[in-house]
């Protein structure tokens, strides 16, 4: 499978570990990866709230240069940079005004073509099955709880994946990987993280509620599948504990790294040394670090 | 306080529903939407209550709130409303109104992030996180805020020193101009001949 990768500013940082390990379990399930092009920023929160010609505008420039390079589907792990790729592709199908403009604007006509995937609906693709044949390492005794965020299922119309309130694709892979699942109620609430460097006291709370739901539903982990909610549950947790004054100590770790490990990758293959809230006591009591 | 209703108060909402596309006036106030809402707690404009507020036109009112600025943009309204608005988008449409409007905004600071964060994007192609978080520290006067936070990440190399500079900038520079130009021109050609909104707020006075 022939995939257009889109890493976004936040993989090649914050969320370096996700780079590091979507790419190790993309090798074991044959997914091939060609960064796009001369990619730029996506623009995130910032251009839709300032001005909406450019929140099309800009993932539309790396749309552009996938589609004129010959690809037909395109990876983006950051679900903030997913769900602008899946506004532009929408926004340019439905209004023939905004295509003309943005025709005008780029001198190149985007045919639209292009399909924009998270890497969950690609390992959905390939199938359950096929992900179970490549475990090496059983992940059972971990109780995880799947942290989905704000829009990876939303809205709907747009997402086009997976159930909007209880999704379950992660929750399907970790337990084919062995691990138990909890279920809880937080699974698509919101982080705040678009105020994280403004409004730090709302992040806070918001994160504070999903780390003790998570704890009280009985999870030993969270499993996440966005850098940006990684960085405020993972980056945060000491702030958050501080102000709250509790003690959670969960480890915050991305699908992709809970998948590698299960294949037999080494903690460095997959980044686990990034993590702030050591993962290390909730591995090594099942034996995979 | 007494409101006046009368038939310019729906201008507000026509204007609105003639850059998002979204009719406010749908709106039957369920409240789905503040329920849902994770940072309503914080508002002191509910978003239901601001769906009210524009179908009333309450314009000035809905500036100072604040209420546009602290929505997180989670989608959470727009999933669940019965009525099918795209709320965020009617946000986002009053978001883009207010940058051509003098008001008093009690979160002056996120503004000022998204103008910040989309210059280090126009510079540089791709965002540079340590640049914004001292740019946007230094605005609110706290240097050291989130110190703690940024330690152990440089440690670990999950933030970088210097910025990343994308060989597509050049391109992206190109087009951040254009629209500059675009969205310049069609602001001045629709205060041509009107009174300029920050006018027209004194001439209502108090609301």
């Amino acid at each position: 499978m022939r995939f257009a990768y889109y890493p976004g500013c936040s993989l090649s940082s914050s969320g370096i570990e996700f780079n590091i390990s979507f790419k190790y379990v993309a090798r074991s399930l044959g997914i091939e990866l060609f960064e796009v092009r001369d990619w730029v920023c996506c623009g995130a929160s910032s251009a839709h709230s300032t001005s909406h010609l450019l929140s099309i505008a800009l993932p539309t420039l790396n749309l552009i240069h996938a589609e004129k390079d010959g690809f037909d589907k395109l990876i983006a792990p950051c679900v903030a940079c997913l769900l602008r790729f899946k506004v532009a592709n929408i926004e340019l199908e439905k209004n023939p005004e905004l295509r003309n403009l943005i025709h005008k604007l780029f001198g190149y006509e985007y045919q639209g073509k292009l399909r924009v995937y998270h890497p969950l609906e690609v390992f959905h693709e390939i199938g359950l099955d096929k992900i179970k044949s490549k475990v090496k390492k059983k992940l059972s005794g971990l109780k995880i709880a799947c942290y989905y965020g704000c829009v990876l299922t939303r809205p709907p119309k747009v997402a086009r994946f997976d159930d909007v309130e209880n999704p379950q694709s992660m929750d399907s892979i970790l337990r084919a990987l062995g691990a138990e699942t909890i279920d809880w109620s937080y699974k698509t609430e919101c982080c705040g993280v678009s105020m994280t460097l403004t409004r730090s006291d709302i992040v806070l709370k918001l994160s504070n509620d999903i780390l003790r739901e998570a704890k009280e539903a009985g999870a030993n982990l969270i499993s996440v599948c966005c850098p940006l909610c990684q960085a405020n549950l993972d980056g945060r947790q000491k702030q958050i504990e501080e102000v709250y004054k509790t003690s959670y100590g969960i480890p915050i770790l991305y699908i992709t790294q809970l998948m590698g490990l299960s294949f037999g990758a080494c903690p460095e293959e997959v980044g686990l040394e990034k993590l702030i809230t050591s993962p290390r006591e909730v591995l090594g009591a099942i034996g995979v670090m | 306080m007494s409101i006046i209703i009368s038939k310019n108060t729906i201008s507000f909402a026509r204007q609105l529903q003639s850059i998002t596309g979204e009719n406010v006036m749908l709106c039957y106030q369920c409240r789905k939407c503040t329920l849902g809402c994770p940072s309503a707690y914080a508002m002191k404009m509910k978003p239901h209550e601001l769906m009210r507020a524009i179908q009333l036109g309450l314009e000035e009112k809905i500036y100072w709130s604040g209420t546009i600025w602290i929505c997180l943009s989670c989608e959470t309204c727009n999933t669940r409303c019965p009525q099918d608005i795209n709320i965020l988008r009617v946000i986002d449409g009053l978001r883009e109104l207010s940058k051509n409007i003098e008001y008093y905004n009690p979160e002056p600071f996120i503004p000022a992030l998204h103008k910040i964060f989309l210059s280090l994007v126009e510079r540089y192609g791709r965002i540079y996180e340590l640049g914004l978080a001292l740019l946007i520290n230094l605005r609110m006067l706290t240097p050291f805020k989130d110190i703690d936070m940024a330690y152990p990440m440089l440690m670990r190399g999950k933030l970088k020193l210097l910025p990343h500079k994308s060989p597509g900038r050049k391109e992206l520079q190109n087009i951040m101009l254009k629209i500059k130009g675009l969205e310049k021109a069609s602001s001045h050609s629709k205060s041509k001949g009107e009174i300029s909104a920050n006018q027209k707020f004194h001439n209502k006075g108090d609301i």
